[in-house]
């Protein structure tokens, strides 16, 4: 039972890294109507962007994080107006692609300059973990899930609450009519990127001191990400923060108890199954909101 | 000076013209009626009016200015609001989400923007109570009424609505069309319609569109004296001016 409990902490404290990238997934293409395959690349230059200020430079941790975030807001600008907004009215395939080579100059790029040595990366605090009852809660795993709890909250109240909230699901639901009512799309899809670059960010930023920080650290969060969102239901919201934690979960079960080697690959024999025998989700998509 | 005229008006779909060289006139406080069989262009007019439409030639003046060109977000905010046709309400959002982003175009508060769409029920008593219901549970009528009131919180100086009887049961376009006669007071309205009876009873001028040109103009009672009006819904070739 105590190792149960212990399991489901940890799990549940990765699976919120799933959850945040997952709903940058989401978001993105509820704007765009696009997968954007460099979402994993989104956490992986905010880590390197913590290691740049807080190793590199020395600076504070907590400033080095403020800046490391403000960086991926204008990431998100600088990706919208450099891949998104030059093929807005193509297709998905010429944004796809596009999205798929951004993916691959980032992750090349940051190869160039760090090389292929994993950086390391401290957590946020000091004390490693508290121990409760039975129960070792890692620091570094409470602010993941502290963080996780604040920004689903967020994401609810700015989306249900917030006439900008508003805007931006009709945005996503009809371009066209929202145009005709003075909303202005194009600054909709940037708030959208800007969102999701920090999202991403937010969660590489976490992850990376239980991780390292390595240029394929992006792929692998996104690649279960992104199979969270369809285990989620794809295109909903809660989903893909359902999807990300249950899948965080699985896999370190899995791994405790069946294989540690194959830890990875549990996360797809979820996905697996789930295309073959419930391929709209857990919460299955919602048709009616896209007719 | 006329509040929109249009003048020789081209607009291309790839290599089909939609609209061929249209002209008209809506005066101030007038309601005026475009006529016309399916494919005529009637859709296409509000479209390049609100902007959705890129003219190929000819002009567009709101006011004595040319917008032309313009795109809807600057159209609507200079005071012309499109109810396009099937309605458009968003599915996820409640109705009185759809009425209230009717104010985008504006730049005022959200709670002010809330309370101008509660004053909005009063004009459509009927979804009062489907206030707080997703868009996509409402009926068609419902539907209509929401996109109608939500073009009106753009307090607009021009309003397009295109086709609002389509798929309704008569009893509710009569609803619709009461409504219409009710914005008349403060709204210059330009209508396209099927129902050419229903389309013509709120009209103060209407026009006949047939493939793309304006084949024939007037009054109501004009447009119903002559013969080449019924031929002209039915996809016929009326050539006939008045």
């Amino acid at each position: 039972m105590d190792l149960v409990l212990q399991l489901l902490f940890t799990g549940i404290g990765i699976g919120a890294v799933y959850a945040l990238v997952a709903l940058g997934f989401v978001l993105i293409f509820r704007a765009t109507n696009v997968v954007n395959f460099a979402q994993g690349e989104f956490s992986m230059v905010a880590a390197y962007l913590m290691v740049v200020f807080s190793v590199d430079l020395g600076w504070p941790y907590w400033l080095s994080f403020l800046i490391a975030l403000a960086g991926m807001a204008l990431f998100g600008v600088i990706f919208n107006l450099g891949v998104y907004y030059p093929l807005r009215h193509r297709t998905y395939l010429p944004v796809i692609i596009a999205t798929i080579g951004a993916s691959i100059l980032l992750s090349n790029s940051v190869l160039a300059i760090y090389g292929p040595q994993p950086q390391v990366l401290q957590g946020w605090f000091d004390t490693p973990g508290i121990q409760l009852g039975p129960v070792y809660l890692d620091s570094q795993y409470l602010l993941i899930i502290g963080v996780t709890i604040l920004l689903v909250l967020f994401n609810f109240w700015f989306f249900e609450r917030t006439l900008l909230g508003k805007k931006l699901q009709a945005t996503s639901q009809d371009k066209e009519m929202a145009s005709l009512l003075g909303i202005s799309v194009s600054t909709m899809i940037m708030i959208t990127f800007i969102y999701s670059a920090v999202l991403g960010g937010l969660a590489g930023i976490l992850v990376a001191p239980v991780l390292f920080v390595s240029i394929q650290m992006g792929s692998t969060i996104a690649l279960k990400a992104f199979a969270a969102t369809i285990i989620g239901g794809f295109g909903d919201v809660a989903g893909a923060i359902v999807g990300g934690l249950a899948l965080g979960v699985i896999e370190t079960f899995g791994a405790a108890y069946i294989s540690v080697p194959y830890k990875d690959g549990f996360a797809f024999l979820v996905l697996i199954a789930f295309l073959v025998f419930r391929p709209q989700g857990i919460f299955g998509e919602r048709v009616a909101e896209k007719a | 000076m006329p509040l929109l005229e249009i003048r020789n008006l081209v607009v291309r779909y790839g290599e089909i013209e939609a609209l061929r060289g249209v002209t008209i006139a809506v005066e101030q406080g007038q309601v005026v009626t475009l006529l016309g069989a399916n494919g005529a262009g009637k859709s296409t007019t509000l479209r390049a009016i609100s902007g959705l439409a890129k003219p190929a030639s000819g002009d567009i003046l709101f006011d004595g200015h040319s917008i032309a060109g313009l795109g809807p977000e600057a159209i609507v905010r200079l005071g012309i609001s499109h109810v396009p046709e099937g309605r458009r309400v968003f599915p996820g959002l409640t109705v009185k989400e759809n009425i209230m982003l009717g104010a985008s175009n504006r730049k005022v508060g959200a709670s002010q923007i809330s309370r101008e769409a509660d004053a909005m029920f009063d004009l459509f008593p009927d979804i009062r109570a489907f206030s707080n219901a997703l868009g996509w549970t409402l009926s068609g009528g419902q539907l209509q009424m929401v996109a109608v009131a939500r073009g009106l919180m753009a307090k607009p100086r021009l309003l397009l609505l295109d086709e609002p009887s389509l798929g309704l049961a008569p009893v509710i376009v009569q609803a619709v069309f009461r409504i219409i006669s009710q914005i008349r007071k403060d709204t210059t309205v330009l209508l396209v319609e099927q129902n050419a009876r229903m389309g013509l009873s709120v009209a103060d001028h209407g026009f006949v569109l047939e493939t793309g040109r304006i084949v024939l103009g007037g009054k109501p009672d004009e447009l119903w004296g002559n013969e080449a009006i019924a031929a002209a819904y039915l996809g016929g070739h009326a050539k006939t001016h008045a």
